[in-house]
């Protein structure tokens, strides 16, 4: 087991009040006195229609909040349930609080969360966003209910998004994971997710925890475990997805967090995703894939520029990273006006695999490999939001379907330069 | 009559629940007797009961157990005769043993003579001692309680050529207590009982007394007129004599049959009892503490009867459709199990055999506010018999021994009134009272001791209960308090072992002595006071400041 110092006498006397569980709901926050509640409502109303015979228990790990989050959580009666439909569970639903620290980290939130449901020998677990306005009872059930009655180990969720929403997503971690790992998991990267008490335990025991990682968000590494573990995988659409923190990242910080999260995780599960030659979707429980195309005011132009300066002014780290063809196309690229700019799929994809193979072999510090990426995301945003910029939701599907396929068809050539063969 | 005159004796009392027919068969032809009940009363005070509750033994076409009654001033010739009775009474209370007798005041067997002189002619001066129809229209709102056999509340009868009505089974015709001839009447068969000393009634079926158009037919106001007025007399001419009230209703539409002290002595708590069962299996004290929160007060001489199985079975009427469904799932998976809304299944089938769960059922039903009702063969841990239909199952003749007939009766086996369990787990070799007696461990044995901690003091007979709700919910506890006297309750619901923290400072400076060994426990400080227990374990804790 995992070293549990993260958890106070405090908490643990709660979890010893809580016993066994067969459900567990973790609620990270830090400072969502005001968007909370709603969340909290939710969970219980969710586990009250679909889970009203089961132990249940609702975790806050709350980062050191100043405006009194964790008092909201507590302080959330189901009365209220009872009165609007009747609703009630048979057990007592029971909400737990623990301060994991002074400061909010994702890391150390969700490590608590997973301590905590080893030790309550959780079955089914899922973390919800104390942001997400738009969760709804029903998204609460979907997320847990195929772990706890349908012997899953692991789903993510697929959110309703704007064609231009998570491009990152789509251009990279999506079609990537995809291709390496052989399953659609349409949002690797997310902040409300559900795991069975076996994976969760698997992880926790595994994950580097220390304080070197203490800023990595872990979610990414989790849903790598349980693709590249064979665990049973499925997603679940949760509707709109709420603006959160994380999106107001910067660029730089958010490529750490998903793009080093996902290279750092192929070490590890190469004898896996090497042996993969193709993708299947996985069981899903709703609409597998949903675009708004609302009009959307970018400013195409700076990307472009950005992407320019950055393979100017990073010559001399990007040729210890990428193979001197692919920097050569790049570096053309950059020299080409707007309207001529095309940063298509095969480039975007070798240039991924290219310091995904370099940072394997730690060509250079691995956060700097990390941060070259930025500007070369960059032109290869600007290229999708040029190609997409009229297009409709399917089209814009079909786009992001070819480029996934794209990613699987160069994956020989990932292998074959993480074999040093080229 | 025993010795103390207490006119709240059944507030401390402990009730054991029997069918004579069921106990010890004397004359050898395979039905129990009141001289055999008789003999038997050594093992009942020795049991440290102080309450008998009998069954019905009238004469009866035995349809429905005998409540189904065909004369009220008589004894049943297969349990003997009136005299037999006069002397069962009159060795119980020599034993200091109350008895407490079944009148079905509802309704009677279709056999019974008045039923028969009702409907023999429209026009015979008995015919509105019953409750007749033209059409079986009338009162659409009342729910038909037997679901699994009645069709109706209305019964066509053949020779009068008009429906009668019925609350339970057909052949069980509803008096008319519209009719004063049939309200003196029945007080007449109550005196009649008094008169030779018995200690009060279990009034069967009492909410469904009167009918009116547009209602549930249940509670009444009329009904409580009639219940009033049966009272008043009783107090008037039989002080110190008790009323228990079978009304399977909500606590607060059974609260009402206490009135102000001038209705019933006593009520079963209904719901409470599939509660605790809920509350053991799911491992979870709200159940209970949710139910016994909307039971109202009831005045202070007036009593909740508790029991954890009788003769019927474990009712889930009094549930929501979620828990009756976690109930059945739970505790009858098998269907033949179930019968009309309830399970039918004795304690220690229903435990699995748990000695644990067993112990601390009967340590809860001990320590609530209430006088407990044990049903024969449960203070052994009998077995039941599906098989035998109906409610039979849990009916079945009492084991003694492990010879002849469990030692119930002489008789051939095959003319028992009912077959003798037989599996090799309650069969009546593996599960008897002659060896419970022999080994100090018995369930038998811990039957005694429980009953003798709980006569200990009338504390819990009479105290209020305080509920300590600690965050660890798996444990249920309470303070039971009578003056100065206090007793900490504390038990584990969970099959596994748990750690819990109690709130006692209100006690600080006491000590704790637990009831069964009686050691010492640390004393109580200003720190939440800590204990651990093992699966399904409890305590009881005297707080004594020395």
């Amino acid at each position: 087991m995992a070293d549990e110092s993260i958890l106070s006498d405090d908490f643990i006397r709660q979890l010893i009040d809580v016993g066994e569980v067969d459900i567990l709901v973790g609620v990270p926050t830090h400072n969502d006195a005001k968007t909370v509640e709603p969340a909290i409502r939710a969970i219980q109303e969710g586990i009250v229609k679909t889970f009203p015979r089961e132990r249940a228990v609702i975790l806050n790990a709350d980062g050191g909040s100043n405006d009194g989050t964790p008092d909201v959580i507590m302080g959330a009666s189901i009365d209220e349930l009872h009165r609007s439909f009747n609703g009630y569970t048979l057990r007592t639903l029971h909400a737990i609080s623990t301060r994991y620290g002074n400061n909010p980290s994702s890391a150390a939130a969700l490590r608590t969360i997973l301590a905590a449901a080893e030790l309550l020998r959780a079955k089914a677990c899922t973390v919800i966003c104390p942001e997400s306005a738009n969760i709804e009872a029903e998204g609460v059930a979907n997320l847990l209910r195929p772990i706890y009655r349908e012997h899953f180990d692991f789903v993510a969720p697929i959110y309703r998004r704007h064609k231009f929403e998570g491009v990152l997503l789509t251009n990279l971690l999506y079609p990537m994971t995809r291709a390496l790992f052989g399953q659609r998991v349409r949002e690797p990267y997310a902040s409300e997710f559900a795991f069975s008490g076996r994976l969760g335990s698997q992880f926790l025991n595994r994950h580097q925890w220390s304080e070197e990682f203490k800023d990595y968000d872990p979610e990414l590494e989790l849903t790598v475990t349980a693709l590249s573990d064979g665990c049973r995988v499925c997603q679940t659409f949760l509707g709109t997805r709420s603006p959160t923190k994380r999106q107001a990242r910067d660029l730089v910080d958010a490529m750490r967090q998903t793009v080093g999260v996902l290279f750092s995780a192929l070490d590890g599960t190469f004898a896996m995703w090497s042996g993969k030659t193709a993708s299947q979707p996985v069981p899903t429980n709703g609409p597998e894939f949903e675009l708004s195309v609302d009009p959307l005011r970018v400013n195409r132009k700076q990307l472009k520029e950005m992407f320019s300066a950055g393979v100017i002014e990073l010559e001399s780290v990007l040729k210890s990273i990428l193979t001197s063809g692919t920097l050569s196309e790049l570096q053309q690229l950059a020299k080409a006006a707007e309207d001529e700019f095309r940063f298509h799929a095969e480039l975007w994809v070798k240039s991924v695999y290219e310091f995904a193979a370099s940072y394997h072999k730690a060509v250079m510090s691995r956060d700097h490999i990390v941060q070259a990426l930025v500007p070369l995301y960059r032109g290869r945003m600007f290229t999708f939001l040029v190609e997409n910029r009229t297009a409709s939701a399917a089209e814009v599907g079909k786009n992001i379907e070819s480029l996934c396929l794209e990613f699987e068809r160069l994956k020989p050539y990932l292998l074959e330069l993480w074999n040093g063969r080229k | 009559m025993p010795e103390t005159q207490d006119a709240l004796w059944y507030k401390n009392a402990v009730f054991y629940q029997v069918h004579v027919r069921a106990f010890y068969d004397s004359n050898g032809d395979g039905v129990g007797d009141f001289q055999g009940l008789a003999q038997k009363l050594d093992y009942l005070r020795d049991l440290g009961i102080n309450a008998i509750w009998l069954m019905p033994f009238f004469p009866s076409p035995l349809r429905d157990d005998g409540y189904d009654i065909a004369d009220y001033r008589s004894v049943h010739p297969l349990y003997g005769t009136l005299q037999d009775f006069k002397d069962f009474l009159a060795a119980a209370h020599e034993r200091q043993l109350r008895v407490v007798m079944e009148m079905v005041l509802n309704h009677t067997s279709d056999q019974h003579a008045w039923f028969q002189e009702s409907r023999s002619s429209r026009d015979n001066p008995r015919r509105n001692w019953y409750v007749w129809s033209e059409t079986d229209t009338p009162y659409r709102s009342a729910r038909i309680i037997f679901i699994d056999t009645e069709m109706s509340n209305w019964a066509w009868d053949p020779i009068s050529k008009e429906h009668y009505w019925h609350r339970f089974f057909s052949h069980q015709p509803d008096l008319n207590y519209d009719n004063p001839a049939v309200r003196e009447e029945m007080w007449d068969v109550m005196k009649f009982w008094l008169n030779m000393g018995v200690d009060g009634f279990r009034l069967d079926a009492v909410p469904y007394l009167i009918e009116r158009e547009g209602t549930s037919c249940e509670n009444l106001p009329e009904t409580h007129i009639v219940i009033k007025e049966l009272r008043a007399k009783l107090d008037r001419e039989y002080p110190g004599r008790m009323l228990l009230a079978e009304a399977n209703q909500w606590p607060a539409d059974l609260r009402p049959y206490f009135g102000t002290g001038d209705e019933f002595h006593m009520a079963f708590h209904f719901p409470l009892m599939p509660r605790m069962f809920m509350g053991l299996k799911l491992e979870d004290r709200k159940p209970i503490t949710e139910i016994l929160a909307q039971t109202p007060e009831i005045p202070a001489s007036c009593q909740w009867a508790l029991f954890l199985r009788n003769h019927d079975e474990l009712t889930l009427e009094m549930v929501t459709d979620m828990e009756r469904d976690y109930m059945y799932d739970s505790y009858a998976r098998d269907k033949t199990m179930r019968l009309n809304l309830g399970i039918r299944r004795r304690l220690a089938p229903l435990l699995e055999h748990d000695r644990r769960r067993i112990e601390l059922m009967n340590g809860m039903l001990m320590s609530l506010p209430g006088t407990p009702i044990i049903y024969y063969g449960d203070e052994i841990g009998m077995g039941d018999n599906v098989n035998l239909g109906d409610r039979n199952g849990v009916r079945t003749p009492m084991q003694w021994n492990g010879s002849w007939n469990g030692g119930f009766s002489n008789a051939d086996p095959e003319s028992l009134y009912f077959p003798l369990i037989q599996n090799p787990v309650y069969g009546y070799q593996a599960v008897n009272v002659l060896s419970q007696k022999r080994s100090e461990h018995s369930l038998l044995s811990w039957m005694q001791h429980m009953i003798r901690l709980r006569r200990s003091t009338p504390l819990f007979g009479s105290g209020s209960i305080e509920f300590l709700y600690p965050k660890n919910h798996r444990v249920l506890a309470y303070v039971r308090q009578q003056g100065d006297q206090a007793i900490l309750v504390v038990n584990n619901l969970s099959s596994s072992a748990q750690a819990v923290e109690l709130d006692l400072r209100r006690y600080k400076g006491k000590i704790l002595i637990e009831m069964f060994g009686g050691n010492l426990f640390p004393r109580i400080g200003d720190l939440p006071y800590l204990l651990t227990m093992g699966p399904y374990q409890f305590y009881w804790f005297k707080l004594r400041r020395i």
